[in-house]
């Protein structure tokens, strides 16, 4: 593709951003315009939001190539992100958080949190963790979409991070909150454009819908070998079944599945988005616009990764690999992008990474704007004995919003081991150290500071030495092997464990004492806005 | 082995569950756009924006 052509597009883009971060510069006056979007936003812009924060480039490509070495049995993410991470989250979660958010004028969920159970300690700590481990995730993102430009345009790696992440952080760290919201919509838009437009495409070039799964369905683990596929034995039963029962890909889906399907409830950055709800009616109306904009994107991804090795398959196109640690291994994260270089004319080919680029920017901006916040709302200002002006509160958001681009910009250029699994984790992790507290919190009027306290440290010291010492996919990067060895338990993701433990431990020590005073007229105060 | 639009039961299950649990999505929407009418809430409770000074950070 013509480069000249791609920069100018990009060029673009840039500037429809930056005007968009501009506008929302002129609309920030107060502390809660910056970091909620005056909690004005209605139920087309939430939920697009919501979707595109929840999207990422790894979610589309990634996953479609996971699916490209499991099958469709993946599709079961699809259903759960949609009933979990749409339905269950806006209208079990989403409805009170916004009410309850108001009633504690928290604008973050460090600052609910910390504002619930009368604790600036717990506030910071919640904010230190988001944001330490968001740097690492914000940089994953980029890092995978650096390294698809790369292998497209030949744009050395250096210069597509320094571009992308000034982009983003330009028209974040000027517009807020705002501009996050808007450039979500139009974010939005193009990845729906390039996802329907490559499904529909896929599907036509293989028949029809029918044909299509049956063409997979009839691919014997000898011709996905002959093209190099995992899926010869990581897809025993066919690319249209369900792998055998307990089998090492039956445990790498449930746990895949259940790691990102649950673990998208406690995720900051998406718990803002219930937070800039003009009101209930529009969280009410986000549920439909968001569970066809999540059908729209991981349906559509998680059906077409199977059918990319009939695909290759019919058109003698080898599976993808790379070199790790001098071994050529099988890529799936280049499987999608292969297909749409060698069988998409050039046209698609732009539409196709400039939806990518929308789903990592849009991801991004939502990552560095909560990282944003929990550095210099969280912790920076609430370690300030003196009160501070909304003015100033901005100010200091945006300088620690600056700092965390930068911390990320030096990471992306130069990536170490840790960030990569730290994005295997990240969901996990959020999920294990915020979920049980935040839900007890939303439900349970007995819900205390120590039990907070100890659920929320609990599940996140668990959750790290489980990814340290046993799980099969980060500890031998971390310690060499696991500690365990080849066993069930090694392929389990913690949130099996370390979420009912977090739920457990929190309620155990909310049970053994007792609120003080202050926590139970914040209890009530917080119950009754809900009641209202 | 028998399938169903190309696929085994167990990812029929998925492939038919995402579609009707965005069915559902789209029908709770109807419902709350023309049929139940939702109370627009009062303000705020509480705007106190102090900085928090408990037994525990002191």
């Amino acid at each position: 593709m013509d480069v000249v052509f791609f920069v100018i597009s990009i060029g673009i883009f840039a500037a429809v951003f930056f005007f968009l971060g501009y506008l929302g510069y002129r609309k920030t006056k107060t502390a809660e315009d910056y970091f909620v979007a005056g909690r004005t936003m209605g139920a087309l812009l939430v939920a697009f939001s919501y979707g595109a924060t929840f999207i990422s480039a790894v979610a589309l490509i990634g996953f479609s190539g996971i699916a490209s070495v499991y099958g469709h049995s993946i599709l079961w993410l699809a259903f759960l992100n949609i009933f979990v991470g749409i339905f269950i989250a806006f209208v079990v979660y989403g409805l009170r958080t916004r009410k309850m958010g108001l009633s504690l004028n928290a604008m973050t969920l460090p600052e609910m949190l910390g504002n619930r159970f009368n604790s600036v300690r717990i506030q910071q700590v919640s904010g230190l963790i988001i944001a330490v481990f968001m740097v690492a995730y914000t940089s994953a993102v980029f890092l995978a979409i650096a390294s698809l430009f790369q292998v497209t345009f030949a744009i050395p790696y250096e210069v597509c991070v320094v571009i992308f992440t000034l982009i983003v952080g330009i028209y974040l760290i000027v517009g807020g909150q705002y501009a996050v919201m808007w450039t979500h919509a139009v974010q939005a838009i193009v990845m729906l454009v390039g996802m329907i437009i490559l499904t529909v495409m896929i599907y036509a070039m293989l028949g029809g819908i029918v044909p299509a799964h049956e063409a997979a369905a009839a691919m014997t683990p000898e011709m996905l070998a002959s093209i190099g596929s995992p899926a010869a034995t990581q897809a025993p039963n066919g690319l249209t079944s369900m792998p055998p029962f307990l089998s090492q890909p039956f445990m790498m889906i449930l746990t895949l599945i259940f790691g990102v399907g649950i673990g998208v409830l406690a995720q900051p950055q998406l718990i803002t988005r219930y937070l800039t709800a003009k009101n209930e009616k529009a969280l009410r109306l986000a549920v439909p616009y968001g569970g066809i904009f999540i059908l729209l994107m991981t349906f559509t991804a998680f059906s077409i990764g199977p059918l990319c090795n009939v695909l290759m398959y019919r058109n003698n196109i080898m599976y993808p690999t790379k070199v790790v640690a001098g071994v050529m291994t099988a890529n799936p994260d280049a499987v999608v992008p292969t297909i749409v270089n060698d069988l998409f004319p050039t046209w698609f080919i732009l539409i196709f990474l400039f939806a990518i680029l929308a789903a990592a920017m849009s991801t991004a901006a939502a990552l560095f704007h909560t990282a944003g916040a929990a550095i210099g709302r969280d912790v920076y200002e609430k370690s300030v004995k003196n009160r501070i002006s909304p003015e100033k509160s901005i100010l200091i958001t945006r300088i620690a919003t600056f700092i965390i681009v930068i911390a990320t910009l030096i990471i992306s250029l130069n990536p170490f081991d840790v960030v990569a699994f730290m994005t295997a984790f990240f969901f996990g992790l959020m999920a294990c150290t915020f979920l049980a507290p935040y839900t007890l919190m939303l439900y349970w009027k007995k819900t205390n500071r120590l039990g907070v306290w100890v659920g929320m440290l609990g599940g996140f010291l668990f959750t790290i030495a489980w990814y340290v010492l046993i799980y099969f996919k980060t500890a031998p990067k971390i310690i060499g092997s696991p500690l365990v060895g080849n066993y069930m338990i090694n392929m389990l993701d913690p949130i099996f464990i370390g979420l009912p433990l977090s739920f457990l431990l929190t309620i155990l020590c909310s049970i053994l004492s007792k609120q003080d005073k202050t926590e139970e007229t914040i209890m009530k105060k917080s119950f009754e806005s809900i009641s209202k | 082995m028998n399938l169903i639009l190309g696929m085994d039961l167990g990812v029929f299950l998925a492939w038919i569950g995402t579609l009707l649990v965005t069915v559902l999505c789209i029908i709770y929407g109807l419902y709350y756009q023309f049929i139940k009418k939702t109370q627009e809430e009062q303000p705020p409770v509480s705007s106190n924006d102090e900085p928090k000074n408990s037994k525990e950070d002191q």
